[in-house]
């Protein structure tokens, strides 16, 4: 550390602790989120004094000017009157900062200790150069393999590193609004962990993560990466799984025909496979069994039996337009190569491989389908990494609008097979190197047992209170002060806490723009409609309308 | 037990004190109160007439944001002082700043304004090596004394902050002092009211009897005499402003210069001298009902040291009352709510309407409380705040008590528990009975 760099820009005021302490600024000499130094003394143990440089992040800054009245304001506006036309004092603004004390460091070593000890009043505060910043954070988070994601929001030239190890191991929560930065911090990550070839399986709902297909080859090459479709395959295991998704998705079952639903379930059985193809075997058995007067099912009317052959048929009926939906939008992307999903009972190292990102493309699945495809998967997975055999590496799940699969207890929704699969995984997931990533702009509306067993947030822009609420309770090291800066932060701009950092920061995410999706366009719909120009069956339609609606028109007789 | 039985029941036992006390409340205060109304209003009423004939009252023209575009290029400079008060009886600490805002609204930012601390200093009255007062011999010294002396301190001090101001040649359009130009001197000519340093006096006044500084040199009504003669020299003009005027000089002497005219009897205005005295009527509550918003009283000639005024007289400075310049006294109101401020200068102005529109047009911008801005801006510079007095305090109670437990006497240790606790005997620490908590 060379200290004579360091710039002198204020001074240490009255009464300090060691949790933090408040001083006078210069004005113009640092900003919110800045770190600083002051001085100090703390005993040792063994009972000397020794000199120890205090380091502090600015947590809020508060100016005033006690020199300009408020019934002086009152005039100027009242009357119009520029302020630097008259007498009152322009330039005598008093900036008192609130400093949250990360610790201490002592001489020629750059490990932060915690403060036992309260800072000295009337001390010279220091602004820090950047390498010396930059040097202390990289020291401090003491990380074999630490990643790069940005750099600290009040100096451009502090770069920001995380640690993966924590990152992948002790889960991770993303929170923001809708387009604050949560997918550009998610691809960041990616980017690095696809670097030291990690594995990873996404979520992807939207298809945000398509990029990294479209540019494998130029920006990856050592890397596999998947894109894969779902696969609603099951196995005899996932009754339970299939039973709650006939019960959700078909016809509201009474308690005598859920019954039969229920024996229905144990008595056909199924090698494993399409689960499309499932159910209409399941239909098919329960039509036979209303037909020959249920010599089975003595106890149940047929009539009873044939509303549970109507809502399979419902069911199926759902899943298939579920299929073709996502089909449709896979074939717009028709550049890309999509692979049906590979069943992660018998082939788990098809999705999880060292190298490879599988990205699993969920657009057009309603929750409680895509719940159960990613319970399945998970579950299967997670077996996997249980096993003594090991079949499958360490590896990330990245959860893309989490609350689908993990919503909160208030929100109902507790039968999404999904929530019961992922607290298994996040709760256990340590042991057995099966990080989650949770990524969502509605965590209030998360499962809360979930969303506290992150150990790390990355939070981003957030004006909701509630959300606020959830994002302080569930973090346990994102202070009072960080959460209110939530809803001033820009977009990409992010407050990263917990066992990735060590102490919260305030974080500008490098913006990757090759790994945008190039198919996917810029959501600018007022260009869409001015450029717009009807499909040649839209203009067939139109051409014909207009003569069918004269024949309406004209057409007085009364109808039959 | 409420609030409310708790009053009752209160009330229940001191029944007859407490018919007797609103009883007095509802009937003799309005009756006071009324007469009180009824004679200022006639006296005001007198006094407007007279003010009238002597075609004294201005109007004002207040234009807001024109004036300020035309003043902007004008040099102001506002001063004010500020002392500390704590004291303990073992100790005296004296702590005085006069500062300086200086302000040139069209200067580039930089240049645009400066506060300035143009004088302090720091020590105690008690002090051996004090460096302002030359010791008294007196054992007698009380608190009255004390804040003499700090009070003396601090009208020097100011005095001084102009004179400095002119010897550097300072290029002010305006100068404003918080405070009357001229203070009366009468307090500080009691006998064993002590002289000033050597010291001091070379450092307020350097040019000052540099040959011949005795003592009596050295006595605060010379040396404010001296600054005083310096301010009257002054290139550009000074005004001493006062928030609020306690006494009724301005009316007095009005009265007095009709009386020698020959216009009122001598009986007159003896009767209504002794009416105002009697009534304690002050010029700001007789101005306040005579101006409108925006109106003045033209500047008359004043003689604040009156020879042969009580403490004065027979003191050996009675002779001294007459070298003191008169001071030009006038009045403004500067908003309808507010009370006339008072304007003290030590010279006649050319421009005396334009001076008080600049004046009018600074207490504008705090329109509530009708008092130059300038000058509540260097107030707040200048004030010496009452946590850096309590912190002052605080430090010289440890350090009494530290030396005094290192001493090891237990009679030492408890005088200075009982110097530390002078102020326990008050009225809110007097022993509570029964169940006190």
């Amino acid at each position: 550390m060379n200290k004579n760099k360091w710039q002198s820009i204020g001074t240490v005021l009255g009464e300090t602790n060691i949790d933090h302490f408040y001083f006078s600024l210069k004005n113009y000499k640092a900003k919110k989120g800045d770190i600083i130094t002051t001085e100090s003394k703390i005993p040792s143990s063994e009972g000397n004094i020794v000199p120890v440089t205090v380091w502090g992040k600015i947590s809020s800054i508060e100016s005033s000017n006690a020199f300009f009245p408020t019934e002086a304001a009152q005039e100027l506006t009242n009357e119009n009157i520029d302020i630097r036309d008259t007498i009152l004092p322009t330039t005598r603004d008093e900036l008192i900062c609130k400093v949250i004390i990360l610790g201490f460091t002592l001489k020629d070593n750059l490990k932060l200790m915690p403060l036992n000890y309260p800072v000295c009043p009337a001390s010279t505060v220091s602004y820090p150069s950047s390498e010396d910043v930059e040097a202390l954070l990289i020291s401090d988070l003491d990380s074999d393999h630490p990643l790069f994601i940005g750099s600290l929001l009040a100096r451009d030239a502090v770069k920001i590193r995380i640690d993966a190890d924590n990152l992948v191991s002790r889960h991770v929560s993303i929170f923001g609004m809708s387009g604050s930065g949560k997918t550009v911090m998610v691809r960041r990550i990616m980017d690095e962990l696809l670097k030291k070839q990690y594995p990873m399986l996404v979520l992807d709902i939207h298809g945000d993560y398509l990029g990294f297909i479209q540019k494998q080859k130029k920006l990856y090459p050592d890397n596999n990466v998947k894109l894969f479709y779902p696969n609603l395959s099951v196995s005899s295991e996932d009754k339970e799984i299939i039973y709650t998704l006939i019960d959700k998705l078909g016809n509201t079952l009474t308690d005598p025909q859920k019954d039969f639903l229920s024996s229905l379930l144990e008595k056909v059985k199924y090698e494993g496979g399409s689960l499309l193809k499932y159910i209409e075997l399941l239909a098919r058995k329960a039509r036979e069994f209303a037909s020959d007067s249920s010599k089975s099912f003595k106890n149940i009317r047929p009539a009873s039996m044939y509303v549970v052959v109507r809502s399979l048929g419902q069911v199926a009926k759902k899943l298939k337009n579920m299929e073709q939906t996502n089909f449709r939008h896979r074939q717009k992307m028709s550049k890309l190569k999509f692979e049906e999903l590979p069943d992660a009972g018998t082939e788990p190292e098809k999705i999880i491989a060292k190298g490879q990102l599988s990205i699993l493309y969920l657009k057009g699945y309603e929750n409680l389908p895509a719940s159960a495809i990613v319970s399945i998967l998970l579950e299967n997975l997670f077996r996997h990494r249980q096993e003594v055999e090991e079949e499958i590496p360490p590896f990330l799940t990245i959860i893309e609008e989490a609350h689908n699969f993990i919503p909160s207890r208030s929100e109902d929704k507790d039968h999404l097979p999904s929530v019961e699969t992922i607290r298994k995984v996040i709760t256990e997931g340590r042991k057995f190197g099966t990080g989650i990533m949770i990524i969502s702009q509605r965590p209030s509306r998360l499962d809360e047992t979930i969303a506290s067993q992150c150990n790390s947030q990355i939070i981003f822009r957030m004006v909701n209170q509630k959300d606020q609420r959830a994002t302080t309770r569930d973090s346990e090291t994102l202070s009072v002060d960080d959460s209110k800066q939530l809803p001033n932060l820009a977009n990409g701009q992010g407050i990263i806490s917990g066992q990735v950092v060590n102490f919260s920061l305030p974080v500008q995410i490098k913006f990757d723009a090759e790994l945008i999706n190039d198919d996917i366009g810029n959501e600018n719909f007022i260009s869409a409609v001015e450029n717009w120009d009807d499909k040649d069956s839209v203009k067939q339609r139109k051409k014909f309308a207009k003569d069918f609606s004269n024949i309406t028109s004209i057409d007085k007789r009364r109808a039959n | 037990m409420s609030d409310e039985i708790e009053i009752k029941n209160k009330i229940k036992a001191n029944s007859s004190l407490f018919t007797n006390f609103v009883k007095n409340a509802v009937t003799a205060s309005p009756k006071v109160q009324n007469n009180f109304l009824e004679v200022s209003a006639q006296v005001a009423l007198t006094v407007k007439k007279i003010i009238e004939d002597a075609n004294l009252i201005m109007d004002l023209d207040y234009k807001g944001k024109d004036f300020w575009l035309e003043n902007r290029c004008k040099t102001s400079c506002f001063i004010d002082g500020g002392v500390d008060k704590t004291s303990i009886i073992s100790s005296a600490p004296l702590s005085i700043r006069t500062g300086s805002y200086i302000v040139k609204p069209d200067a580039e930012d930089k240049n645009r304004e400066f506060f300035e601390e143009s004088m302090v200093f720091l020590g105690d009255l008690y002090d051996p090596k004090n460096e302002l007062y030359d010791l008294a011999d007196d054992d007698f010294e009380e608190d009255q004394m004390l804040n003499k002396k700090k009070d003396g301190a601090r009208i020097i001090f100011e005095a001084v902050t102009v004179v400095k101001h002119i010897l550097l040649n300072r290029k002010f359009d305006y100068c404003f002092l918080h405070g009357p130009i001229e203070a009366t001197v009468m307090p500080f000519t009691v006998m064993g009211f002590p002289t000033f340093t050597k010291f001091a006096v070379e450092n307020m006044l350097p040019f000052y009897n540099k040959n011949r500084l005795n003592a009596e040199a050295r006595h605060f009504v010379n040396v404010y005499l001296e600054a005083l003669n310096h301010i009257k020299k002054s290139k550009f003009p000074i005004y001493g402003i006062v928030e609020t005027s306690v006494s009724a000089p301005y009316i007095k002497n009005l009265l007095y210069s009709y009386k020698t005219k020959g216009i009122i009897s001598d009986k007159d205005f003896k009767n209504t001298l002794a009416t105002i005295k009697k009534y304690k009527i002050t010029d700001s509550h007789l101005l306040e009902i005579i101006l409108k918003s925006g109106q003045a009283l033209k500047p008359i000639e004043i003689k604040k040291q009156i020879k042969g005024f009580s403490v004065t007289s027979g003191s050996a400075w009675e002779d001294k009352m007459d070298s003191f310049p008169d001071v030009n006294m006038g009045y403004i109101k500067t908003t309808d709510h507010s009370s006339p401020i008072r304007i003290e200068s030590l010279t006649s102005s050319k421009n005396i309407k334009k001076d008080y529109e600049y004046i009018l047009a600074t207490a504008r911008l705090l329109p509530n409380y009708g008092f130059p801005v300038g000058l509540n801006v260097v107030d707040k510079f200048a004030k010496i705040p009452n946590w850096m007095s309590k912190v002052s305090r605080r430090y010289y109670a440890t350090h009494l008590l530290k030396q005094a437990v290192k001493s090891k006497d237990q009679n030492t240790i408890s005088l200075a528990v009982k110097i530390l606790s002078k102020k326990v005997r008050s009225w809110r620490n007097r022993p509570l009975g029964g169940m006190a908590k």
